[in-house]
C-alpha cells in the first residue's frame, strides 16, 4: 500500500484490450554451420559426449532396477530411479549456457540436470580452483575414495569425482554428496552449483525465487534456475512463486535495488505428469509457455523451445540468462522433450500409446544430435564408437566403485544410533550483528522508537498496579527492539509477509521499521504464504538471512510443504553443508472464530528440522527472537494476539534496553511453589499465575508455574525437579487437546519422572472442536475456574468444591464420540 | 467559535493514544479536513484532521504525551 502509487479511477474506468507479449514456439532457426564455427567441433562433440554420460547413467540404474545388474555388477538397488533418459537435450543444452555461478534447483527426476551442469562447471572452471573445491568437500575424503578406487588427473578426475558423488549419493552411501541423506531425489553439490533437487513437485521454484532475491541483493553475481516439470504448472506454490518473482514493487518502488528477480523457471515439459498427459488432459494451457502471459505484461518472456536439440535449449537459456542480468527477469521457458523412460521403474506405460513413443523414438536427442554431427562430419563412426567406450567405461568404473563398501562405504546407523539425529540441527548461532545496514534514515528519528524509550521498562508501578501498554514496554514491543538490532546491524538479513511495511504486519509489530529501511529490506509480499516461506528458504540457502511472517498461525496450511519439507529438512538433508536460518512468525489469534484462533504449535513441533518457541512475556519474547534470529537452524516463532500489549510482570529490573539472547529450550519458573506444577505454553501462563493466587488464598496450595517458552528444544530438567517437588503436574495450554505439545510433555514427564508422581500428569487444553467467535471463547480456552476445577478437583479432593469451570464433560466418552 | 479538537476513538481496546508530532503550531491556519496531528497507538499511526477551517488557538496537549480517548487536544478558533 505505497501511498506514492495512485490506483487512479480515470485510468481504471478506460476503455482498453490487453496485450500480451508475444511467446515464440519453436524460433530457434541457427544454420548448424554457424553453431560450428562460432563453438567449435570440440565443444560440440563435449554435447553429445554429456548426454551420453546422462544416457549411460540413467541406463545403469534402469539396468539395476530392472534385473538387480548393470554390465556384469550384481546390485540391489532400493532407492527410487526417476530417470531422464529422453531429455538430456533439455539438461545439456541448459548447462551449456549457464556460468559455474550460476545455481540450479532441480526436481525429483534431475540426475541429469545435476550431471550435466557439473560436467559444464567442470569444463569452465580450472584445474586449481577444481582441486580446491574437491579437497575441500568433506575434508577430502571423497575425492581420496575416487583417486584410490578410480583415478583420472585433471579433469577427468573431476567428473569422476562428480559421478561418483552423485552415484554414492544415489545408492544411500556415508561418502556421497549429501553423505546419503539426500538420496536419488535430493542429490546436490552446491560447489558445482547444483543446489536442492526436490522431491515434491515444484518444490524448488519457490525456492530458486528466494535464491535468486538473495543473489540479486548481494551481487553475487549469476542466475537461478528452477528446474520443474510439466506437471508442476498444476501446483499453487508454482505459481506463487512465479507472481513472487514478478513483483511490480521490484520495478516501480525498490529505488537502487530496482529489477526483476534473475530467476528461470525451466520445465521440462515431457508432456506427462506421471500418467496423466498435460497436454490435452489435465490443464488446459494447449502450451505451457503461456502461463508465461498470465504472469507480467512481459508474458516472462517466455518461449516454448525445442528440448531435443540442445543447441536450441543453450540458445534460448543464453537469452534468458542475459535478460535476468540486465534485471528483466524473471523468465519462463517450456522446453519440450519426450520421457523415453518410464515416470518411475514401475511404470508400464498404461497411459501412453505404443504408437506415440514410436513417433518420438525418432525425436532422440541423442540419436538426432550424432546424425548431425556425423553428417557435417564433426564425428567419424569409429570416433563415435570410441566416445560410447570411453563413456560406458567410465560409468562401469564408477558403478563397480559405488557398489563396493570399500569405496562407498555404508552409513552405518547400526553402529552409531544417533547419527542422523546429530544432522537435524547446527545448534550454531552467528555472533552479536555489528555490521550497519544502510538505513533511509536514523532510527532514532523514528516515531515508534521515541516512543519506546519514554516507556517505563517493567510493567508495574511501585504499588503494583499494572501500567498500560502506552507506558511500558510490551511484547510487541520487545520483539520490535530484536528486530531492530538484527536489521540495523545485519545487511544480509531482510523480513517480509503480507502487510509488513507500512502496516507494521498486521498486529504492528514492524510498525516504524518502514520509516528506516528500504524496500530491499523489509517489503509487502503478495499473499502467498507458499512462496513467502519457499523463498525465505531459497534466500537461506543461498546466503541470506531471513525473518518472515505469516499473519495469522492458522496459514500454516498454505505453506505447509514449505515448512514441513523444505524449511525443516535441507539441514539434515544436505548432512549440514547447508543452512536455513530462517525464523518464520507465527501469530496466534483470538476473536476470529474457527480459522482464525488455533495454535497449531504442535503441527510443527512434530516436524523433526523445526526449533518451535512460543514466549509470552516481553522479557522472553525480546531475548527468544534475538536468539531465533542468530540461530543458523530454521526457528518457528510463535505469538499471541492477546499477549501484544501484555507489559513486563515477572521481571522486576524490566526489559533490558540493551541487546541479549536467551537460550532457547530453557522453561522458565515465573513462580515458585510446592505443592503442584503448572506447566505452562503460551498465554495460559496468565490464566495458570491467577489461579495460583486463588489457590495461595483460598485453598492454602502453593502452585508452582513453569512457562515453557520453548517447545524444540525442550530441557525437561526444570520440569522434573518441580515434579520431584511438587509430584503433581497440571499441563495447560490453548492448543486443543488431542495430539497436542502438552499431550507430549504430559508423556513424556510421566515417564520420566514417573516415581515422583503423585497423580498422573493432567493436561488441560482446549477442546476437540472449533473455536467459537469472540462471545463463546471464554467457553473454549482453558480459564482460571478450569485450572482451579483440576486442581481442586483431581488433585487435591479433598480441596474441592463446586465445580467453576465450563468443562463439565466425561473425557472418555467424548472420545468415543470423537470429540 | 471555539472548536475543540478531540482525540478519537481508535478501536475498541484503546483507551489512550500519543501525540507523535503536531503538524500545525499555534497561530497557524487550517482547513477543515486538513491533516494537523499525528498519533500513535500500541499498533498504528494515524493523521488526524482538523474538525473545522479556522486558526489554531491553543495546543493543549504536547507532543510527545499521552491522551486519553476523548481529551481536548487543541482549540480551533473559527473567528
Amino acid at each position: 500500500m505505497p501511498k506514492e502509487i495512485i490506483v487512479d479511477p480515470d485510468l481504471m474506468r478506460q476503455k482498453a484490450t490487453l496485450a500480451f507479449a508475444e511467446i515464440p514456439v519453436n524460433a530457434y532457426a541457427t544454420p548448424f554451420a554457424e553453431e560450428r564455427a562460432r563453438r567449435g567441433d570440440a565443444a560440440l562433440r563435449e554435447i553429445l559426449r554429456h548426454m551420453l554420460i546422462i544416457r549411460a547413467f540413467e541406463s545403469m540404474l534402469a539396468s539395476f532396477k530392472a534385473t538387480g545388474s548393470y554390465a556384469g555388477i550384481s546390485f540391489n538397488y532400493k532407492g527410487p530411479a526417476h530417470l531422464s533418459i529422453g531429455q538430456e537435450g533439455a539438461a545439456v543444452g541448459a548447462a551449456l549456457a549457464l556460468k559455474p555461478e550460476d545455481h540450479i534447483f532441480g526436481s525429483h527426476r534431475s540426475h541429469g540436470e545435476f550431471i550435466a551442469k557439473g560436467l559444464s562447471t567442470i569444463a569452465q572452471l580450472d584445474e586449481p580452483a577444481l582441486n580446491a573445491i574437491m579437497a575441500e568437500h568433506q575434508d577430502g575424503g571423497l575425492l581420496r575414495s575416487v583417486q584410490q578406487h578410480i583415478g583420472g588427473e585433471g579433469k577427468a578426475l573431476a567428473e569422476n569425482f562428480l559421478l561418483f558423488g552423485l552415484l554414492a549419493e544415489i545408492f544411500m552411501r556415508a561418502n556421497g554428496f549429501n553423505g546419503g541423506m539426500g538420496g536419488s531425489m535430493h542429490a546436490f553439490f552446491p560447489p558445482f552449483g547444483a543446489f536442492p533437487n526436490n522431491a515434491i513437485v515444484g518444490g524448488s521454484a519457490g525456492i530458486a525465487t528466494g535464491a535468486a532475491l538473495r543473489k540479486k541483493l548481494s551481487g553475487s553475481g549469476g542466475i537461478t534456475v528452477a528446474n520443474s516439470g510439466d506437471g508442476s504448472t498444476g501446483c499453487g506454490p508454482v505459481w506463487e512463486a512465479m507472481n513472487f518473482a514478478a513483483m511490480a514493487q521490484l520495478d516501480t518502488l525498490w529505488g537502487d535495488k530496482k529489477g526483476g528477480l534473475p530467476v528461470l523457471f525451466f520445465f521440462n515439459n515431457n508432456f506427462y505428469a506421471m500418467g496423466g498427459q498435460t497436454i490435452g488432459e489435465t490443464m488446459g494451457w494447449d502450451r505451457l509457455s503461456r502461463i508465461g502471459a498470465a504472469i507480467n505484461p512481459a508474458s516472462m518472456h517466455a518461449e516454448t523451445v525445442n528440448g531435443t536439440n540442445p543447441l536450441a535449449v543453450a540458445d534460448a537459456v543464453a537469452r534468458k540468462r542475459a535478460l535476468l542480468l540486465e534485471g528483466k527477469g524473471p523468465a519462463l521457458l517450456d522446453v519440450e522433450c519426450y520421457r523415453i523412460s518410464g515416470h518411475s521403474t514401475t511404470d508400464t506405460n498404461v497411459y501412453r500409446s505404443r504408437e506415440e513413443m514410436q513417433l518420438w523414438e525418432a525425436h532422440d536427442p541423442i540419436v538426432l544430435f550424432e546424425r548431425a554431427l556425423l553428417d557435417e562430419g564433426v564425428l567419424t563412426e569409429d570416433s563415435l564408437a570410441a566416445m560410447r567406450d570411453t563413456v560406458a567405461a567410465q560409468i562401469k568404473a564408477i558403478t563397480s566403485a559405488a557398489v563396493d563398501p570399500a569405496a562407498a562405504p555404508i552409513v552405518d546407523v547400526r553402529a552409531d544410533p544417533t547419527l542422523i539425529g546429530r544432522l537435524m540441527f547446527s545448534n550454531a548461532e552467528i555472533p552479536v550483528p555489528e555490521t550497519p545496514a544502510p538505513l533511509l534514515a536514523a532510527p532514532e528519528t523514528s516515531a515508534r522508537i521515541r516512543q519506546n524509550a519514554k516507556k517505563a521498562r517493567f510493567g508495574l508501578s511501585e504499588s503494583g498496579e499494572k501500567l498500560s501498554a502506552m507506558r511500558a514496554i510490551t511484547l510487541r514491543d520487545g520483539l520490535f527492539e530484536s528486530v531492530l538490532h538484527h536489521m540495523v546491524n545485519d545487511p544480509s538479513l531482510i523480513a517480509y509477509g503480507e502487510e509488513c511495511r507500512e502496516w507494521g504486519g498486521a498486529f504492528g509489530v514492524y510498525r516504524g521499521l518502514s520509516d528506516i529501511l528500504p524496500y530491499d529490506r523489509l517489503f509487502n509480499s503478495p499473499i502467498s504464504e507458499a512462496a513467502i516461506v519457499a523463498t525465505a528458504v531459497g534466500h537461506a540457502l543461498e546466503g541470506g538471512r531471513s525473518l518472515v511472517e505469516l499473519m495469522y498461525g492458522d496459514f500454516i496450511g498454505r505453506a505447509g510443504d514449505e515448512i514441513f519439507n523444505q524449511m525443516a529438512k535441507w539441514q539434515s538433508m544436505s548432512a549440514g553443508a547447508l543452512k536455513v536460518p530462517v525464523v518464520l512468525r507465527c501469530s496466534i489469534g483470538s476473536k476470529y472464530g474457527a480459522q482464525h484462533s488455533q495454535d497449531w504449535s504442535a503441527l510443527v513441533a512434530h516436524i523433526p528440522g523445526l526449533k518451535v518457541l512460543y514466549p509470552a512475556t516481553p522479557y522472553d519474547a525480546k531475548g527468544l527472537l534475538a536468539s531465533a534470529l542468530s540461530s543458523e537452524d530454521p526457528v518457528v516463532f510463535f505469538e499471541s494476539q492477546r499477549l501484544y500489549d501484555v507489559v513486563e510482570q515477572f521481571r522486576t529490573e524490566g526489559v533490558p534496553t540493551d541487546y541479549y539472547r536467551i537460550p532457547m529450550g530453557e522453561p522458565d519458573i515465573k513462580r515458585v511453589g510446592s505443592d503442584v506444577t503448572i506447566l505452562t505454553i503460551g498465554p495460559s501462563l496468565y490464566s495458570a499465575i491467577a489461579a495460583a493466587e486463588q489457590l495461595e488464598t483460598h485453598h492454602g496450595l502453593s502452585a508452582e508455574i513453569i512457562d515453557a517458552r520453548s517447545l524444540v528444544p525442550f530441557n525437561y530438567d526444570t520440569v522434573l525437579e518441580s515434579v520431584k517437588k511438587t509430584g503433581r503436574i497440571l499441563l495447560v495450554s490453548e492448543a486443543s487437546e488431542r495430539g497436542s505439545f502438552a499431550m507430549t510433555l504430559s508423556a513424556n514427564i510421566a515417564r520420566f519422572a514417573f516415581g515422583d508422581l503423585k497423580a498422573a500428569p493432567r493436561v488441560l487444553g482446549s477442546p476437540n472442536w472449533i473455536v467459537p467467535g469472540a462471545e463463546m471463547e471464554t467457553t473454549y480456552f482453558p480459564q482460571v475456574e478450569d485450572i482451579l476445577d483440576v486442581v481442586t478437583g483431581e488433585f487435591f479432593p479433598e480441596k474441592r468444591s463446586n465445580r467453576r469451570g465450563v468443562r463439565d464433560w466425561n473425557d472418555l466418552d467424548l472420545a468415543r464420540r470423537a470429540l | 467559535m471555539d472548536i475543540p479538537l478531540l482525540m478519537p476513538q481508535l478501536g475498541n481496546e484503546t483507551t489512550e493514544a500519543e501525540l507523535t508530532e503536531w503538524l500545525k503550531a499555534v497561530g497557524d491556519a487550517v482547513t477543515e479536513g486538513e491533516q494537523i496531528l499525528v498519533v500513535t497507538t500500541t499498533k498504528l499511526s494515524m493523521e488526524i484532521e482538523a474538525p473545522a477551517s479556522g486558526t489554531i488557538k491553543e495546543i493543549v496537549v504536547p507532543e510527545g504525551d499521552l491522551a486519553e480517548i476523548g481529551a481536548t487536544l487543541a482549540i480551533i478558533s473559527t473567528e
